[in-house]
């Protein structure tokens, strides 16, 4: 089951947003609407479901509602219609005192603009939700201290938010946020505000906590390659509706729309794609020892090269003429021995660590998992297909994104 | 000839018609004074025990533990030494000079007064901060407070409570109450709403957020107000002093009468002394609970 | 009676001869002083409108103020009147001046005097009829009992910095006030004093204080006044009571202050049937205090004041002046 579950949001900014709610329900645009009544209509029915332990990045240009999706998953903005399940609970059913244990409890939000009280130190700071959830005062000094030390600002307890650069002031953000242990973390474009450096050295140490902690994020983002760096899955949100949900590879190489399309265009796929979504199976499995049955194995197939199998166990590629020397030198070898396992690929390196690897050899590589297991190969021909395959077709449309409207 | 009489002259009320006004709006104050002037007596009683127990003590205890103890609340408030020093020597100059007693009620009353402003003032300020619409209908409600001259606002609250100093009380705290008012619904609104929103997202409740972010980080603007406050109150003691409250008012005002230029400036000088005491300690302590503010990094 | 006799006379004569025109024109221009306070500002007024509409004088009120007013009708014969002068306030160089015939006493105005004193409240002194003297009042401080210290009562004395707090304090040590357990409050000013008056009026509280006559407080909150039970010392006054160095004072009471209608010799000569009238024209205190309690109440003017005088007190007005006149006078109201 879903941590969240987001079901047919609509938020209208306006005195009487129950009129307008159902005009755009009735399916009228955005503009036509606030021209009518002087409404915006900030949400437009959206449904998204978030995984536990996952990190969901919506993604949106400034306008596109981004910002006020997050604020509905803890209520700091009430929706106009729709429902916000957390762990099978309707928010909304919620009353004060309810909400503000959920709150307190069950997740906890980080700032683009840090939000960090300015007349407390660090360590207050980053006990705050501690105190609000009622812990003893010593114990969750203690437990600051810890979540300082991990964010890497040991030494700076007592120094208040002003002294401290944005980075680190983030850092205390962050720390600050994980301090009252939540279930889930909300992030609303955490690291726009920092320059692009720590921004990257940010979004890696968040990377390397999340792997220890599984939280349940969601990361707010104007940046696709943030986005696709950090995000399991990922919204995107135009003009309060979702254009797409997907995974990063879903997005970036079958784009929803001419919107999504002209979004990814310009992102380093290279940088951005893993192996294993330009891996194929192996065209050519051999499971023979002998070289003979491995010759006519190939010679019956359209490739000059197998992948050479001892069970489910790999054992390296080899090429036809490798074969043949092989039978005219010597008989008896194995294929097994002959196979060459020296150029594989991890499945989730980027392309373009692989990418040296893959246009070195003459055959597609074979991919890897991190315990050495055999996944598939990947072809330079296929490689490079997907690195360029934006800019073989030029596309007029997607120059310009249009609205997806009705 | 007297129907376009109205575009050369205003066509004001007729006097009968504003002579029965007046009556009327004269009357009915004289019958809400005749009705819940007694009551409102009583309400005051407590405030006007405190105030006299206030003043006795000042004036019964000891000159130098007196000094004593506003040298070093004086010091308590803006840790400098030098400020320390101007302050007792301000209360022996004061002593010397033959102003002692009167002073002494006179920084009585201030203090009270002050009291007031913020327990009265500091809420009336959260309100408006919270409800837009308490600030549309209270800041109308200052600005007359501020600009009506306090002449007029003397004469019913001598009919309704007499002479002394409840009544002097009164007409300084709606004379000196609006800054702190004013402040204190600014200082609260110009909180960073980031701020307030990650106080939200933790759970904060009211009550944490308004004690735990929204008034210290007002507080600076808070300060300010109470500032202004005492100084507007001390700059008030004259007037009150024409309703016969103690103080360094009356002599003054003894002065102004008759002319005594010596006795004027004696009295004039030595509440400015207070003034400067006052302020110069109340705003040392506003800058030393604001120490986060002035690092830079 | 005689005087009365004689004036009605003296009108059938003018009425019979006709010649009213003639004595109009002789009247002529007349100037009134119009002090700055208002029981002479409604008396300026009743004059205004008696020697105009029944004199034919043309009248022109001056602003004026004691010592300004009384030196310029020495020196210069400017203004003709001074309705209702304060004549302690110069009173060597006003005699000296009516010795050299430069000025001439008309009627005493306010016939009861100026008068200063200590007074309580009418529903006080009636509900309490063995209040009389100074002394009984002081007897009792549970009843004039203090709001600030109950133990205490509270005797409300003249305002910071006037002259009365000199007489007051002394004359308040004289009666030994303090010992027979009153403190004496410094009002700060006129209105701090009317306001304590008022407000044990509208809620009928027992009040002892200094005040003075003609007022229009005492018009509208009737007070008793009491009794020193010893005559005026005039040089105890002068050396001690009066003064801020009193050792040792004694029992005393004020003085009544004398209040002149004052005519330049041009004037009397000029008009001898409106010289007739001011030697007659005066009014009680009661009479005084009752108009400027109007004029109070109303916010009026001393004008308007005049008006309601006239209107109100015909039985009083009529035997200033010859029924001829008072009729043109009524005609005109």
């Amino acid at each position: 089951m879903a941590k969240i579950e987001i079901e047919n949001v609509y938020k209208i900014f306006g005195d009487n947003p129950e009129a307008a709610l159902a005009r755009a329900m009735a399916g009228e645009g955005k503009d036509e609407i606030h021209s009518d009544t002087g409404h915006t209509v900030g949400l437009h029915d959206i449904t998204l479901s978030m995984e536990e332990s996952k990190t969901f990045v919506v993604m949106g240009l400034s306008g596109s509602g981004k910002s006020t999706l997050i604020r509905h998953i803890n209520r700091l903005i009430e929706p106009t219609a729709g429902r916000i399940v957390v762990d099978g609970v309707d928010v909304l059913t919620l009353n004060d005192a309810d909400l503000r244990q959920f709150r307190r409890t069950k997740m906890a939000m980080v700032f683009q603009r840090f939000g960090l009280f300015p007349h407390r130190t660090v360590i207050h700071n980053v006990a705050y939700g501690l105190e609000m959830q009622g812990v003893e005062k010593r114990h969750r000094q203690d437990k600051a201290a810890e979540w300082i030390e991990t964010v890497g600002l040991a030494g700076y307890e007592n120094s208040y938010p002003s002294q401290l650069s944005g980075g680190m002031q983030q850092r205390v953000g962050l720390a600050r946020a994980l301090c009252g242990d939540p279930e889930v973390l909300l992030m609303d474009e955490a690291f726009s505000a920092l320059d692009p450096l720590i921004r990257s050295g940010m979004q890696d140490q968040l990377i390397e906590l999340q792997e220890k902690l599984h939280k349940t994020i969601v990361f707010i983002t104007h940046d696709l390659d943030e986005a696709l760096k950090l995000g399991d899955k990922i919204a995107i949100l135009k003009d309060g509706r979702l254009s797409q949900v997907g995974k990063p590879e879903e997005i970036l190489l079958e784009p929803a729309d001419d919107y999504v399309a002209a979004f990814v265009r310009d992102v380093n796929r290279a940088r951005v794609l893993t192996v294993d979504v330009v891996m194929r199976p192996p065209s050519l499995r051999l499971t023979t020892e002998n070289i003979d049955a491995a010759l006519r194995e190939m010679q019956g197939h359209r490739d000059d090269f197998g992948y050479v199998f001892d069970g489910d166990d790999f054992r390296g590629v080899i090429t036809e003429r490798h074969l043949r020397r092989a039978a005219t030198t010597n008989g008896n070898s194995s294929v097994y021995d002959l196979a060459d396992d020296s150029q594989t690929v991890t499945a989730d390196s980027v392309l373009e660590e692989a990418l040296p690897t893959i246009l070195q050899s003459d055959t597609p590589v074979a991919v890897v998992n991190n315990d050495g297991e055999f996944r598939g190969v990947v072809s330079k021909r296929e490689l490079i297909r997907v690195l360029t395959e934006h800019r073989e077709e030029p596309d007029e449309a997607a120059q310009e994104p249009k609205r997806t409207g009705p | 000839m007297a129907d376009s009489n109205w575009l050369i002259e205003f066509p004001a009320l007729s006097r009968d018609t504003l002579r029965l006004l007046q009556r009327s709006i004269d009357e009915t104050f004289r019958e809400f004074s005749r009705s819940y002037g007694q009551a409102l007596e009583d309400f005051f009683e407590p405030l006007l025990w405190f105030m006299i127990w206030f003043e006795r003590l000042l004036l019964n205890a000891p000159w130098w533990l007196v000094i004593a103890v506003i040298a070093s609340c004086a010091y308590l408030a803006s840790r400098n030494w030098k400020m320390t020093i101007g302050v007792i020597a301000a209360f022996l100059a004061i002593g010397i000079f033959g102003m002692w007693e009167d002073t002494m009620r006179t920084v009585s009353i201030i203090t009270v007064c002050t009291l007031l402003a913020i327990v009265i003032g500091i809420p009336i300020g959260v309100m408006m901060a919270r409800y837009d619409r308490a600030q549309a209908t209270i800041t109308p409600v200052l600005d007359v407070m501020q600009t009506m001259p306090s002449f007029v606002y003397l004469i019913p609250v001598v009919m309704l409570l007499g002479i002394g100093r409840v009544p002097g009380v009164i007409a300084v705290i709606i004379y000196a109450i609006p800054p702190v008012i004013r402040l204190t619904n600014l200082g609260i609104r110009l909180v960073d709403k980031d701020v307030l929103e990650a106080a939200n997202a933790f759970g904060a409740d009211f009550k944490q957020r308004l004690f735990g972010v929204q008034i210290p980080l007002a507080m600076p603007n808070i300060m300010a107000g109470v500032n202004q406050t005492i100084m507007m109150s001390l700059a008030m003691v004259v007037i009150a002093s024409m309703i016969g409250v103690k103080g360094l008012g009356q002599p003054v005002l003894k002065a102004i009468t008759n002319q005594y230029f010596s006795m004027g400036l004696f009295n004039g000088l030595a509440i400015v002394a207070i003034a400067i005491v006052f302020d110069r300690v109340s705003q040392a302590y506003g800058h030393r609970i604001q120490k986060h503010r002035q690092v830079g990094h | 009676m005689r005087m009365s006799i004689t004036a009605m006379a003296g009108a059938a004569v003018l009425a019979l001869a006709n010649i009213q025109p003639a004595a109009a024109a002789d009247c002529g221009r007349v100037t009134i002083a119009d002090m700055n306070w208002a029981s002479a500002e409604f008396a300026a007024y009743i004059d205004k409108i008696i020697l105009e509409t029944g004199y034919g004088c043309e009248v022109e009120l001056v602003p004026g103020d004691t010592m300004p007013t009384s030196t310029s009708m020495m020196e210069k014969s400017e203004p003709d009147i001074a309705p209702e002068l304060w004549i302690n306030a110069a009173r060597t160089a006003l005699d000296r001046a009516v010795a050299e015939g430069r000025l001439i006493y008309a009627a005493e105005i306010l016939k009861d005097g100026g008068v200063e004193g200590w007074w309580i409240p009418e529903y006080l002194a009636a509900e309490h009829p063995e209040i009389k003297t100074v002394e009984d009042a002081l007897k009792r401080k549970d009843l004039f009992k203090n709001p600030e210290d109950p133990d205490r009562g509270a005797f409300y004395g003249c305002p910071a910095g006037w002259n009365c707090q000199l007489t007051t304090a002394n004359l308040f040590r004289a009666y030994k006030g303090e010992e027979m357990g009153f403190e004496l409050i410094d009002p700060g000013s006129a209105a701090g004093l009317d306001g304590s008056i008022s407000k044990a009026y509208e809620r009928k509280q027992p009040w002892i204080g200094y005040y003075w006559a003609p007022t229009w407080i005492l018009g509208k909150y009737p007070m008793v006044k009491l009794d020193f039970a010893v005559p005026h010392d005039k040089e105890h006054w002068n050396s001690c009571t009066a003064l801020a160095e009193c050792d040792n004072p004694k029992m005393n009471s004020w003085p009544k202050s004398e209040v002149y209608t004052v005519v330049t010799p041009r004037f009397a000569k000029s008009s001898p049937e409106g010289m007739a009238y001011l030697k007659k024209r005066g009014w009680s205190n009661k009479v005084a205090n009752e108009v400027l309690a109007y004029m109070s109440d109303n916010q009026y003017t001393g004008e308007d004041g005049a008006r309601y005088f006239l209107e109100k007190y015909p039985e009083l007005w009529k035997n200033w002046v010859s029924a001829d006149v008072a009729a043109k006078v009524k005609k005109a109201l």
